[in-house]
């Protein structure tokens, strides 16, 4: 009994509250979205979330031990699924897609996390004196490098951006010398034509449009251009709940999904906005408090990568609406319609839980 | 660092472009839909109507939600009558305007196809129904002139006013009263404020300002006597032949005017003299009230029936008004330029009094004829008049007295007392394109000719030919003022309801107009009266004064072997008939004026028409009165 106390004395409550406020401002949004309703999407995405939150609690219970040594076979079966993709995978065009029973699932998302939890253990194996050198490197770049290659050909340009960029971080966090930085920075602008021209125009498009979006306000400029009047007009305090005329009227497209932060702005204001980045950062900074405390390297790395990871997807959701970055095709974290993201992001909260209430286990521990 | 970025990039937007941002989302949200007025309605002096709406069905369409505008249109020409023109016209409004705005396929939908279309609307996506106003004449032609007529907004007031373009149902007054009278006949147009989606559909009508109905006005006019004027005019001095008489449809056939008649709508066929089948007298005729310029009866024949433009023209009435022989469009009364002959005199002779140039009762002999310069001046009468004093030059019309007379005065005498009885200047009777005439002075030649003046001239204006001319309403309002004799009478179009206009002077003496008032008394009632023959003893007589224009020179050789009568010359070559008056001539009413083109002569023709006329007023007053 009293282990279970201690236990639920180290669950980092701070996180799951804004975690908790999130998930119910985002079934709110969605009731908003579709005209004040539950059906199509509040409902599902509630559904989702208790699916998810239970993943959670799964993950954050298990010995940290058993992530630690299932996380290459993770990776591995990560990839492999990727691999198959073009062949078990739907979709029309873009083939992200796998069917499991009534969901549609994203591959691509998870990958993230599996992608986390391997560099993770690689890096705790490694001594500080292989770290200086380049063939530690290799091997994360080649993890690295076969899971973004499988989703850039998809084509999915925004996941695997996210996902280079968020693994990339890991090594980073992990511990590079900065020549290698430097390096890797040249070879990431000598790698951009070749990306560029591996674009599809669709994609080349929205990169025009997201440079001279006025250019085009009734195609691809649209989006853009409308998700700026709707967050503009909301004003300090918004328009209301359900009153906001942008998303009632259909003008906002992809409301519920890329676009629900816009939605929010325009019913709740500047204010509401804040409110939804102030809890971000409040999950942002405990999970950051929690890998600091956390004595292995394992669970801190991890920790530090879902950070990165939720950063990433908050970051580019918010400057993609409000026009910073290209239409790029992000959720916002818990907030979004969408199964695969959200069941990621709750899969990557329990990592952080887990690592939380594990704080005390050291590496040595792990290997056992 | 960079969640920091974010929240400045949203106080930007949110705060600080919040204002801008604002007034695009409105534009986005809301659509204001103008919402038509009905015209106000013009009624006669008693009442009745001239100008309405009638309520009508038309089927709109919005191009937006017709997927297949080809089989859309298949499917509409199975339920109700499209033409060809229709269907290119509704082609043309979908591609001039945005997709999102709706297109008049027809109006004025009968019951029939309003039926046969509502029932299957479910079907026909995109279909709508409005009720809409067509603008109906009861009268028609008969007072087209009058009223004038309405049509839809075309490219030039869309340039002016953009937002004319949106209202498919709007009628515009052209002509006639509907044109002057426009601003106040149109009302104002109500606002509906509808809060649109994404894709146009209305959701819902957040503000709605009613539309004003236009002020309806009543008019001067009485349809009794325009109809009988109308009609009196017309017969000239033939005979109604049946339309339905083998020989007037073998005449159809062959005769391109009398066809043209018919096929704008004027049924009546007339036998002349000669026994040649022919079409109505053209011409015009004003009769206006002398005390308060009301203006009681304007006829101007041929016409065109108002109520073709109020849809859209066809093209073949088009063709046919504009193909007419004897321009049906053209209002005569205000825009039809007549050189106002004899019945000029009264303004000649009143000059050379005022001038002091002769006396009423100074003598002048008419042999005929009267050389001045190298020319010689006919009287129309060859034998002449021998001797005439002002008063018998008026009553005969002798045309020497005049020349004679015209050159002691001079021409810019003249034309300063012409201009005092209302000739030669726009008379603001209130109808669009009227004309001002022309009467000659020394600078309009110079300026408008680039010669001076010369004396011969002067003689040949004296009998109001020449550069003399003048409209139908002016000599109406001319005959008006000195029946009148004290105010320098402006006519109108409404009615005054019993109210004296307050009218400036007349800067005429009035023992100068007795004279004259003597002079045109005498026309009806003397022994040498051109039109004796038409007093109207039983009302109180007639004062008047014929004029016989001639509309081609006269050659030595023509005079020389006798001039070809009237009757026998080509229509275009026969003389105008000129006829104006005033009565009763004690205590003066109305004052009529009477112009029948190429109708032969002012006696013959015209006075007798100006006779029934007022003969028809003076006994339905009566009738009135018992």
């Amino acid at each position: 009994m009293n282990l279970v106390f201690a236990w639920l004395f180290r669950v980092p409550w701070v996180l799951v509250l804004a975690t908790g406020f999130l998930a119910m401002v985002g079934a709110l949004a969605l009731f908003s979205a579709s005209e004040g309703n539950w059906f199509p999407w509040a409902e599902r995405q509630l559904y989702r979330a208790g699916i998810g939150t239970l993943l959670l609690v799964f993950i954050a219970v298990i010995p940290v031990r058993w992530i630690y040594s299932w996380s290459y076979i993770i990776l591995f079966g990560a990839v492999l699924i990727l691999l198959a993709l073009p062949i078990i995978g739907i979709g029309a065009g873009a083939t992200r897609w796998i069917a499991i029973g009534p969901f549609n699932f994203q591959p691509s998302e998870p990958a993230k996390i599996a992608i986390i939890l391997a560099l993770a253990r690689y890096y705790t194996s490694q001594s500080p004196e292989n770290m200086q050198s380049v063939i530690a490197h290799i091997l994360p770049l080649i993890c690295i490098a076969v899971p973004f290659g499988l989703v850039i050909i998809q084509p999915d340009l925004g996941t695997s951006a996210m996902l280079l960029v968020g693994s990339l971080g890991v090594i980073f966090v992990a511990g590079i010398p900065k020549r290698f930085i430097a390096v890797l920075a040249g070879l990431a602008v000598l790698m951009l034509p070749v990306l560029w021209s591996q674009l599809y125009d669709y994609q080349k498009e929205r990169i025009f449009t997201f440079l001279q979006p006025q250019s085009d306000t009734l195609g691809a400029g649209y989006q853009i251009a409308q998700s700026k009047i709707a967050l503009g007009s909301g004003g300090m305090f918004g328009k209301g709940f359900l009153q906001g005329s942008q998303s009632q009227l259909n003008y906002l497209p992809e409301k519920q999904t890329d676009f629900v932060f816009t939605m929010i702005g325009e019913e709740f204001g500047f204010v509401g906005n804040v409110v939804i980045l102030l809890a971000y950062f409040i999950i942002l900074m405990s999970i950051l408090l929690i890998a600091v405390k956390c004595k292995s390297r394992f669970c801190r790395l991890s920790a530090i990568g879902v950070s990165i990871m939720l950063f990433l997807y908050i970051f580019v959701n918010v400057a993609m609406v409000t026009g910073i970055l290209p239409v790029v095709g992000a959720p916002l974290p818990l907030i979004s319609y969408g199964g695969t993201a959200m069941l990621t992001v709750f899969i990557g909260l329990g990592m952080v839980i887990n690592a939380a209430v594990n704080s005390h286990v050291s590496d040595n521990e792990l290997l056992i | 660092m960079l969640g920091a970025g974010l929240v400045g990039r949203l106080y930007q937007l949110q705060i600080a472009q919040s204002e801008n941002y604002q007034l695009l989302s409105d534009k986005n949200q809301f659509d204001k839909r103008r919402v038509l007025a009905p015209r106000g309605r013009l009624f006669d002096s008693h009442g009745r109507l001239l100008a309405g709406n009638s309520e009508v069905f038309e089927l709109n369409m919005l191009p937006a939600r017709v997927a297949d505008l080809d089989r859309w249109l298949a499917n509409v020409q199975k339920l109700i009558d499209l033409s060809p023109d229709d269907i290119e016209r509704i082609k043309k409004d979908i591609a001039d305007q945005p997709d999102f705005l709706e297109v008049t396929v027809k109006s004025g939908l009968t019951q029939r196809e309003l039926a046969r279309v509502a029932i299957l609307s479910p079907v026909l996506e995109g279909a709508l129904f409005h009720k809409s106003f067509r603008r109906i004449y009861p009268q028609g032609w008969m007072t087209a002139h009058v009223t004038g007529y309405v049509s839809p907004a075309n490219q030039k007031d869309v340039s002016k006013n953009p937002q004319l373009r949106y209202l498919p149902g709007l009628r515009i007054g052209r002509s006639g009263v509907e044109h002057t009278l426009e601003p106040s006949l149109a009302g104002q147009l109500g606002v509906e404020r509808i809060e649109v989606n994404a894709q146009g559909k209305p959701v819902r009508v957040l503000e709605d300002k009613p539309a004003e109905a236009g002020v309806d006005v009543n008019l001067s006019i009485d349809v009794e006597l325009q109809a009988f004027a109308t009609e009196r005019l017309r017969r000239g001095k033939s005979d109604v032949v049946p339309l339905q008489k083998q020989e007037v449809q073998m005449a159809l056939l062959q005769n391109d005017e009398l066809r043209a008649h018919v096929t704008t709508g004027d049924t009546l066929i007339l036998r002349d003299e000669r026994g040649r089948l022919v079409p109505p007298e053209s011409g015009a005729v004003t009769v206006i009230d002398i005390h308060t310029g009301e203006i009681k009866a304007m006829v101007s024949v041929p016409s065109y029936d108002p109520n073709l433009f109020s849809g859209r023209l066809s093209l073949r009435d088009w063709k046919r008004l504009n193909e007419h022989p004897r321009t049906p469009m053209l209002n005569r009364a205000v825009s039809g330029l007549y050189a106002p002959g004899s019945t000029f005199k009264m303004v000649v002779a009143a000059a050379a009094l005022e001038a002091g140039v002769i006396s009423p009762s100074n003598k002048i002999k008419c042999e005929g004829s009267f050389e001045f310069g190298r020319r010689t001046f006919h009287c129309w009468n060859e034998k002449g008049h021998g001797f005439v004093d002002m008063v018998s030059s008026l009553e005969r019309s002798c045309d020497i007295y005049y020349y004679q007379i015209a050159l002691k005065t001079g021409i810019n005498r003249i034309n300063n007392m012409a201009k005092r009885l209302g000739l030669g200047e726009v008379t603001d009777i209130g109808l669009p394109s009227e004309q001002a005439g022309i009467i000659p002075d020394r600078d309009w030649k110079q300026e408008n000719k680039g010669v001076p003046w010369t004396p011969g001239e002067t003689v040949v204006a004296g009998i109001g030919q020449g550069f003399v001319l003048t409209t139908p309403v002016q000599l109406a309002v001319m005959t008006a003022r000195i029946a009148n004799g004290k105010k320098a009478v402006i006519p109108t179009m409404q009615a005054q309801n019993g109210q004296q206009p307050d009218f400036a002077d007349l800067q005429v003496s009035e023992d100068i107009l007795a004279m004259m008032k003597q002079g045109m008394r005498k026309v009806m009632n003397g022994t040498f009266g051109t039109a004796r023959k038409y007093d109207l003893k039983d009302y109180g007589g007639i004062a008047g004064k014929t004029g016989t224009v001639q509309v081609k020179r006269i050659s030595k050789e023509q005079r020389e072997k006798g001039i070809i009568d009237n009757i026998d010359r080509p229509w275009k070559e026969r003389d105008h008939a000129l006829f104006v008056a005033y009565a009763p001539v004690n205590n003066p009413r109305y004052a009529i004026s009477v112009v029948v083109e190429h109708g032969g002569s002012g006696s013959s023709m015209a006075a007798p028409i100006a006779h029934d006329i007022f003969e028809y007023i003076f006994a339905s007053e009566q009738r009135q009165k018992i």
